[in-house]
């Protein structure tokens, strides 16, 4: 990932505002440690924070056109650049970096190309031939974007909330898939799939598209000139994705630069279910796996720098952000700049344990379309910003145009979850990489259920956070949280302690809007809360505290005849806050 | 480098001090970006940010004895830390790191072990029995350290100004080559080498011990786990690091993990003399030599992120901050996280071109004396901060405590400068490695005279600056400059201009008494500006502008015609350096 920042228009030409600019765009620097320019016409400023994956020697930005009128800065990643080049044989590219063909492809095609773009970008482009601009944001919302107006009628662009906050007016999240013009004077939406009406498709499941659809994906992202590698969690997602990676990269260039044994990094409170799973993954397949441990406490002190990084007050974002925050410090550490991961794949088929609920396949595709298009606020969110806090940049091949397309075109019949036909949540992924003769992974991992991010690094990882929380806010201050908070009122200490974290850093109305909120069971979106009318009484939104559905949760509680499985799963699982007396240790 | 933090007795153990602690342990994180550790024993905090080198797998700091009842952080190097292993043979270790010594040290030694340890460090260690402390600097101060006090009681000891300037009511920095003890409740010089007196040695001049000691200084600093290089600006100091570093890697440890060909880098507006010099030397040498270019405006750009990081106004370390500063980032976005680097022989060998004025040989050496003991406010602060910045590590094989023992044992004598003679600065260390049979540098290279850091990186760079402040700073601001501060008021725009961005992160009055300041002519103290009558009329304090004792200088001053030797070459700035684009390549 690298950070941009645009000031367009700000009517202020003069040495005090360059300097300003540059301390804002220094605000970015953790996104982009290897370089930094900007560019300065007139009133216009486009800053850069580079963080080198392809071509480091020469891929410095802002990037230019060949007589140098039109410039660009990006943040992103364009798998495809190397045909885009192709089709513009006449145009003279001044860098190998991939992101150089936006400027040619706006001087071939106007405002029209971004379609064209395949990969994960934001960027700004300036005309300087008649000052106009654009901007645009992935289809997905994979690399994070907000748009700002100051008083003096300048336009703001960002990569992250903390580089315009304190002199905009009013600001926004930049929906994804969306393209602003400063001719057109606004925003129009530039993605528009098949699946974007949610109408129902009926395309029967193949496994084998869909296997392939993947493949290419994964294929694609292995597209690096420095050491990168997998998040291996151990479930289904993140194991593919590190099962192909690693059957690939043997023939990529990356290999031929960096070895072609993979790397993978778990992480997790020691003895955690998912640093078990991910190391039986990684033996398996062959990898150089990384495990890192951390402690409760480690997580808590780290809170504060993680909601000042990932820019939201959501409790399961902040939740599952700080294990993937402190993990990519240390994989940095290693000398590692890329790292492949599994999300997009719990929203694009319905993998969250909800789904069982699901009443039927029309509830359950607009669910899945739904929750994609919410992506850009809370995984994507998460795993840009928790990785790219360090310099660290994460590719996701869920989330490929091509795959995304293929995927939901699949009648949603397939999707649903039948336990009398032995279909778990995700058996139509899972199936598609069934090979008897080639297995990607053994059988039993191939149809795991698994923990949810924050409960799988550990469970008194979220005890942990709740038990603090509840020592740094009243009961008071939970009576008074709709007068002190009317939007998006906390309704749990835990949310309310973060809340506090975020206005203190946030404090601006526009900020706390960014934010999500409405009620939701287990990553639900507000509407499938309808799905039972029990959930509405439990607002827990992990996804343990869901639904009783997990099998090894039945499992666990034989006694439990049915009824409100949720909270009697909480109330077990005891308290453990692991501090040490002495303070905390912190082992790799 | 790492950064440290400690607050002791500070009277509060909740759960907001701890965050704040975390706080300002954060402002250090660019000299430790790998990880980080908080230690709370009562109201005393312990905060560490790591940038691992040795043991990056299980070297998190802070660091215990066996009982962790001593715990202590620590930003540094041991080199010798399987020697002190060795004596500490009934000691059991916890980690790899080179840094857990100093631990069992203190177990075994109490307060007085520091003098055994050889590097650069700054620690320090809380005896949880009966809380007591000790904090430590290494003898030249080449790591940096500030100790301050709060209202409350408590003390504070910091790798970096920032992160305690803000909760103290006055601060100041950590005396080189002192310990301070709790329970003394005073500092107290640690170092007491021979040259401290500075009195006049007398040993002969051996050239061949002068040569070990110092090749042995650099053999030592190859100790790593991860990959390094060497900063080659192309003259004398760091040509002869490089290629003593490249003579002898194929032997070391670090060969067997990152390969046996050395990486050297050199910074410089396009076409400077260090990028061309450099070039030369790695040539020679056979090293993969990276060149890296900046222009006036990204420098000019950089100024206030620079004297952030550096935390000083002195003009010469601004100046020569700002391409060492820029040049890290591209060192680490390359994935070398140490380098080794040649500042401190222009103090040991009398290498600043005013030395050719020195009247003599007690004068001479007196001043390397002084100029040794300043380092820590000059070369080894920019040195240390301007890497630092980007979590690069960078070290100095002149500053080795052996080594600078026998080169300021050598009687003085022969390092005055004797064109008569033949002997032009640095004659001795020159000599010392002129082996005819394996030439270490070629001759023209080993006897060439070379630009001073600032005017090497291009000429256009000091120049581009002044006419920056020019336009920052009126002749009104200046006027009341001695009003405005009062204590080491700037006497040029630039040194004002410098001075306005220092004062907004730190305003304080105990920030800016860290900062020294004083008269001085092309890097020399205060003392040795006496050496010549004409030089105290003249307030820049470059290399170029001093002395015209430059052979080369003679000839660009005879090509301006009238320019005064005393002025240097001629200033023209040229409007094309300040555009308004930052591209670098």
């Amino acid at each position: 990932m690298c950070g941009i920042l645009a000031v367009l228009g700000c009517s202020d030409d003069s040495q005090a505002k360059r300097v300003r600019v540059l301390e804002l765009s220094r605000r970015l620097k953790h996104r982009g440690p290897d370089w930094s320019g900007l560019y300065q016409q007139g009133d216009c400023y486009l800053s850069h924070q580079r963080l080198a994956i392809i071509d480091p020697a020469s891929g410095d930005q802002p990037l230019f056109n060949e007589d140098k009128t039109i410039v660009v800065t990006v943040n992103g990643e364009i798998y495809n650049h190397e045909e885009l080049r192709k089709g513009m044989p006449n145009h003279k590219f001044r860098t190998g970096s991939d992101c150089d063909v936006i400027a040619h492809l706006y001087e071939e095609h106007g405002e029209n190309f971004v379609d064209m773009l395949d990969g994960m970008f934001s960027f700004v482009l300036l005309d300087t031939r008649d000052n106009s601009f654009i901007v645009a944001r992935d289809a997905i919302g994979i690399t994070s974007l907000y748009i700002g107006w100051g008083l003096d009628g300048s336009v703001w662009i960002s990569s992250e909330l903390k580089g315009i906050n304190d002199d905009c007016e009013h600001f926004e999240s930049f929906p994804p898939g969306h393209l602003f013009s400063s001719k057109q004077g606004g925003l129009h939406r530039w993605y528009n799939p098949p699946w974007f009406s949610e109408a129902i498709p009926s395309t029967p499941y193949d496994p084998i598209v869909l296997r392939r659809a993947f493949e290419n994906a994964v294929i694609k992202r292995l597209m690096t000139d420095v050491p990168f590698g997998v998040l291996l969690s151990g479930g289904l997602d993140s194991s593919l994705v590190a099962s192909i990676a690693a059957r690939h990269l043997a023939g990529t260039e990356a290999a031929k630069q960096w070895g072609a044994q993979l790397h993978s990094f778990c992480v997790g409170l020691e003895g955690s279910p998912d640093l078990k799973a991910a190391k039986e993954v990684a033996d398996y397949l062959g990898t150089v796996h990384h495990e890192f441990h951390f402690t409760v406490q480690d997580g808590i002190d780290a809170i504060e720098d993680v909601i000042y990084h990932i820019e939201t007050y959501d409790v399961t974002t902040i939740r599952a952000s700080t294990p993937m925050f402190l993990m990519s410090r240390k994989i940095k550490s290693l000398g590692v700049k890329m790292v492949i991961s599994g999300e997009g794949s719990d929203e694009i088929f319905g993998g969250y344990l909800y789904f069982h609920k699901a009443p039927n396949k029309e509830e359950f595709h607009s669910e899945t379309c739904r929750k994609i298009k919410a992506l850009h606020q809370y995984d994507c969110l998460r795993a840009n910003k928790s990785t790219s806090a360090w310099g660290l940049e994460a590719r996701v091949p869920f989330l490929d145009k091509e795959f995304i397309n293929v995927a939901m075109s699949i009648d949603p019949e397939w999707k649903m979850i039948k336990p009398e036909q032995g279909r778990i949540e995700k058996w139509v992924l899972r199936k598609a990489f069934d090979d008897e003769e080639h297995p990607y992974l053994p059988k039993h991992i191939l149809y795991r259920q698994k923990e949810q991010f924050s409960d799988g690094v550990g469970y008194s990882w979220i005890d942990g956070l709740k038990a603090h929380a509840e020592q740094h806010v009243t009961d008071k201050m939970m009576l008074n949280a709709s007068h002190i908070f009317p939007h998006n009122t906390p309704t749990t200490k835990e949310a309310y302690y973060y809340r506090m974290i975020f206005e203190r850093f946030f404090p601006q109305n526009s900020a706390r809007l960014s934010v999500p909120g409405g009620a939701s069971v287990a990553c639900s979106t507000a509407k499938a809360i309808e799905w039972d009318a029990s959930w509405s009484n439990n607002l827990d939104p992990s996804g343990r505290a869901a639904l009783g559905v997990h099998l090894s949760a039945y499992a666990k509680l034989p006694s439990v005849p049915n009824g409100n499985l949720a909270t009697k799963i909480i109330n077990n699982v005891q308290l453990m806050m692991e501090t040490p007396a002495s303070g905390l240790t912190i082992r790799s | 480098m790492c950064g440290i933090l400690a607050v002791f007795g500070c009277v509060d153990n909740s759960h907001a001090k701890r965050s704040r602690i975390i706080e300002l342990s954060r402002r250090l994180r660019h000299r430790g970006p790998d990880w980080s550790g908080l230690h709370c024993h009562k109201d005393c905090y312990l905060a560490h940010q790591r940038l691992a080198i040795i043991d990056p797998t299980s070297g998190d700091q802070p660091l215990y004895n066996e009982d962790k009842t001593v715990v202590v952080t620590v930003n540094g190097e041991i080199y010798n830390h399987k020697q002190l292993r060795e004596k500490l043979k009934s000691h059991q270790f916890r980690t790899g790191s080179d840094c857990e010594v100093i631990a069992h040290l203190y177990e075994e030694y109490g307060d007085d072990f520091v003098d055994m340890l050889d590097g650069m460090f700054s620690f320090v260690l809380l005896d949880t029995r009966d809380k007591s402390f000790i904090a430590a600097r290494d003898a030249i101060g080449i790591t940096p350290l500030y100790m301050g006090w709060g209202l409350d009681g408590s003390v504070w000891f910091a790798s970096e100004m920032k992160a305690l300037s803000d909760d103290c009511e006055r601060f100041i920095s950590f005396p080189p080559g002192h310990i301070y003890s709790s329970k003394h409740g005073e500092l107290r010089r640690w170092y007491n080498p021979p040259w401290f007196a500075e009195q006049i040695p007398t040993t002969p001049y051996d050239p061949l011990l002068l040569r070990e000691a110092f090749e042995k200084a650099v053999v030592k600093r190859l100790m790593t786990d991860v990959p390094f290089g060497v900063l080659l600006s192309g003259g004398l100091d760091s040509s002869l690091v490089a290629a003593v570093a490249s003579r002898h890697m194929a032997e070391s440890e670090a060969a067997c993990q990152w390969g046996s060909q050395l990486h050297t880098f050199c910074v410089g507006l396009k076409g400077s003399p260090d990028l061309k010099a450099a070039r030369e030397v790695a040539d020679y040498i056979g090293t993969r030599h990276h060149e890296f270019y900046f222009t006036v405006q990204e420098g000019i750009d950089a100024l206030e992120e620079v004297i952030y990081h550096i935390e000083t106004y002195d003009v010469t370390t601004v100046r020569a901050s700002t391409p060492m500063f820029l040049m890290s980032r591209k060192i680490k976005s390359l994935g070398v996280k140490m380098v080794l680097s040649g500042e401190g022989s222009d103090e040991v060998f009398g290498g600043y071109l005013y030395f050719h004025k020195a009247p003599n040989k007690e004068e001479f050496h007196q001043e390397t004396c002084r100029k040794i003991k300043a380092l820590h406010l000059y070369d080894c602060l920019r040195a240390n901060k301007s890497t630092s910045a980007w979590g690069v590590e960078a070290r100095v094989p002149f500053l080795d405590k052996e080594f600078i023992n026998i080169a300021m044992g050598i009687d003085p004598e022969w390092k005055m400068v004797r064109p008569d003679l033949g002997r032009i600065e640095k004659w001795i260390l020159r000599n010392a490695f002129d082996d005819d049979q394996k030439p270490y540098l070629p001759k023209h290279i080993l006897y060439r005279q070379k630009e001073q850091f600032s005017d090497g990186v291009g000429y256009s760079w000091i120049d581009g600056l002044k006419d920056h402040a020019n336009q920052q700073v009126t002749d009104a601001m200046l006027s009341n400059a001695s009003f405005v501060y009062p204590e080491n008021t700037p006497t040029t725009k630039e040194g004002y201009y410098y001075r306005t961005i220092f004062e907004k992160f730190f305003p304080k009055n105990a920030a800016r008494s860290t900062v020294p300041g004083g008269p001085s002519v092309a890097c020399s103290t205060a003392k040795a500006v006496e050496w010549d009558a004409t030089w105290s009329k003249n307030p820049d304090p470059s290399g170029r502008a001093a002395l015209g004792v430059h052979d080369a200088a003679y000839a660009e001053a005879v090509d301006a015609k009238n320019v005064s030797v005393m002025n240097g070459p001629p200033q023209k700035l040229q409007d094309g350096v300040v555009g308004k684009i930052a591209t670098v390549v």
